[in-house]
């Protein structure tokens, strides 16, 4: 016979704290135990870049003198556009799994009975699938940035105000994304579905939109046109869609509040 | 109908207040320093026996659960109607009825689940939906079949609870774990876990409230039998303990061997509420008596005053007494000794709660 001693304290009345670390950390773990979701986004953001650099570097040392140099910003701009795709795309599977993995396993309900306000537990979604994603692009991005950097040889190296604005315009980009598909998976409760609707939003249908100009106006409230209107101008030349830095924050803002209130209100409301 | 519904309680389960000093008290109330929970565990044991001291915590409420005329439609189908539930502390509770009778839906509406359409609620004293959060605080539950992340082994599904819980919670789950007997698979992923075992990780998980009030719905379903009487002695455990059980069931023999109340609900309704033991005698004191000349004992048993009637059974004759039948036994068992008879059978007749089920339900079919 062994004997344990667990102290068990009064409870905590919700009012002390709606919000807790512990709860993005539980979120965090459910994240990274999966394995092929984090392999994924390891694959579409660090493994492209290591690859690029690899074949760049290769081509150059084998022909130089028709292949330049791996870095430079010519480079870091081809490099980016490739990154910013893949970012979206990881983004995308995290937030539609955030939202949609609870529910799926039919953790959901053991969740709410827990007590624990259902809001408190979809906000906490929202830092913990930044906490997965945003290293992981992170780590992607620093490869591109020092493989431009290093590598650039004769050519053109970006500036350091360069990288640190293409740094923040991927992640934000990477996070927008994340919460899109988070509030869609929420509202839906289909992490595939989600991930078929975002992505095909995101990566087919806006970039057509964008090149209709009959749509004149309503082509600013594309989230594809806002972001692109925030990339830093060095990388990404010329603007689509024309519109003032204003609107195209309003647009990025009205793009993460209405998926996340949209959320919100589907996961306090649904039956668990 | 709520006017049908039949409530049979035994006094000495009403509680009063002065019996609420002996009563296990809700830590929702109570005092700021903590309590004591000591748990004896068998090393190696599927489940561990545990002693637990009984809660000091400060409360007031006899009842865990009260409901008033709680109901719940799901558009014209009425699932949950006008249901009055009261669930005494520190009891094991069987909430039985056939597949469909609303048992899950009340259970649900208990826990937040889904809303209630008409009707009040108290859990531990608390109404909910308003103070669901702090009366669910002390209440664990497993609703249908428990569900994990099978991707996540046993103790990271509980510490993924755990966070949504109190701070405490997460202290708890290696005394958790030990007591469903599941501490040498915590760290395998869910997804290997039998459906016992499920099933053993789906208590440890109600366990990290600490509760006072567990609300087990059908928790015997797919398990064998070993796993059931596992189970059973388990449940015995956590009353002995000074928690409440409430146990969802459509089995009867199950809910007959586990608890010590019962309402038994059919279509949306409570049809009986009560103690085992009063549901299995049917509200009325029956007797079994076999003698050595039947004829003549049936002769003094009709004359007798206390006795609404005798009937003759292959086991003796069935003596069901009067409502103001005092001393009726003992006046019965003289004058047939005096008329020279002699008594092989006297005891109180017993029927199962299968059959008192199946009475009913039939009484209410003829009704309807």
């Amino acid at each position: 016979m062994s004997t344990t001693t667990v102290t068990a304290a009064p409870p905590r009345t919700r009012t002390q704290a709606h919000w807790r670390p512990r709860l993005v950390s539980a979120e965090l773990l459910k994240l990274r135990k999966r394995r092929g979701l984090v392999i994924s986004a390891l694959a579409l953001t660090i493994l492209p870049m290591v690859i690029a650099y690899i074949v760049l570097l290769s081509l150059h040392a084998a022909n130089p003198g028709k292949h330049g140099p791996a870095g430079g910003l010519a480079n870091l701009s081809g490099s980016m556009d490739v990154l910013t795709t893949l970012s979206t795309v990881a983004a995308i599977l995290v937030g539609a799994t955030l939202g949609a993995g609870d529910l799926g396993s039919g953790v959901f309900r053991e969740l709410v009975i827990t007590g624990r306000s259902r809001i408190a537990l979809f906000a906490a979604r929202v830092p913990a699938g930044l906490g997965l994603v945003l290293p992981i692009v992170g780590a992607g991005f620093a490869i591109t940035a020092t493989g431009s950097t290093v590598f650039a040889g004769s050519l053109e190296a970006p500036s350091a105000s360069l990288l640190v604005e293409s740094a923040l315009w991927l992640g934000l980009v990477t996070a927008v994304s994340l919460v899109l598909a988070l509030g869609v998976s929420s509202v839906l409760g289909s992490r595939g579905t989600t991930i078929g609707i975002v992505l095909g939003w995101q990566l087919v249908l806006t970039p057509v939109l964008v090149q209709i100009k009959g749509l004149g106006s309503l082509r600013d409230g594309l989230l594809g046109a806002a972001t692109y209107r925030l990339a830093p101008a060095a990388l990404f030349n010329g603007t689509v869609v024309p519109m003032s830095l204003l609107a195209a924050a309003l647009v990025i803002v009205a793009w993460i509040a209405i998926p996340l209130a949209a959320g919100g209100w589907r996961t306090y409301t649904r039956d668990a | 109908m709520p006017g049908r519904r039949l409530v049979l309680e035994d006094d000495s389960n009403i509680l009063s207040e002065d019996d609420e000093e002996s009563l296990p008290r809700p830590k929702t109330a109570r005092a700021p320093a903590p309590s004591v929970m000591t748990i004896a565990s068998q090393t190696g044991g599927p489940m561990n026996p545990q002693k637990r001291t009984k809660r000091q915590d400060g409360g007031s409420a006899g009842f865990v659960v009260e409901t008033s005329a709680l109901t719940k439609r799901f558009g014209e189908r009425i699932a949950v109607d006008n249901v009055e539930l009261r669930i005494p502390r520190g009891s094991a509770f069987g909430y039985l009825g056939p597949n469909g009778a609303g048992k899950t839906t009340l259970i649900r509406m208990l826990l937040g689940l889904t809303k209630a359409s008409a009707g009040k609620m108290r859990l531990l004293g608390r109404p909910v939906p308003e103070e669901r959060g702090v009366a669910l605080a002390r209440v664990g539950a497993i609703v249908e079949e428990p569900r994990f992340h099978g991707h996540l082994t046993g103790r990271e599904n509980l510490s993924v609870i755990a966070a949504a819980r109190e701070p405490e919670a997460h202290d708890r789950i290696d005394a958790a774990l030990a007591r469903v007997g599941l501490s040498q698979r915590a760290n395998e992923r869910v997804k290997r876990y039998s459906l016992g075992m499920r099933q053993r990780l789906g208590v440890a998980r109600s366990l990290l409230a600490d509760p006072e009030l567990l609300i087990l719905d059908e928790p015997t379903n797919g398990l064998d039998p070993a796993g059931i009487h596992e189970f059973r002695d388990m449940i015995r455990g956590f009353v002995a303990e000074g928690r409440t059980v409430l146990l969802s069931s459509h089995l009867l023999d199950e809910v007959e061997k586990i608890c010590d109340e019962v309402a038994i609900v059919d279509r949306g309704q409570i049809v009986l509420q009560g103690s085992i033991a009063d549901l299995a005698a049917g509200g009325k004191q029956t007797i079994l008596i076999a003698t050595s000349d039947e004829d003549q004992a049936i002769g003094i048993l009709s004359a007798h005053r206390g006795v609404a009637s005798a009937a003759r059974e292959p086991e003796g004759i069935r003596v069901t007494l009067t409502a103001d039948s005092s001393g009726a036994q003992d006046d019965i068992s003289r004058r047939l000794v005096l008329a020279g008879l002699a008594i092989r059978r006297f005891e109180p007749a017993r029927i199962s709660l299968e059959q008192r089920f199946l009475e009913i339900t039939s009484r209410l079919e003829e009704a309807a």
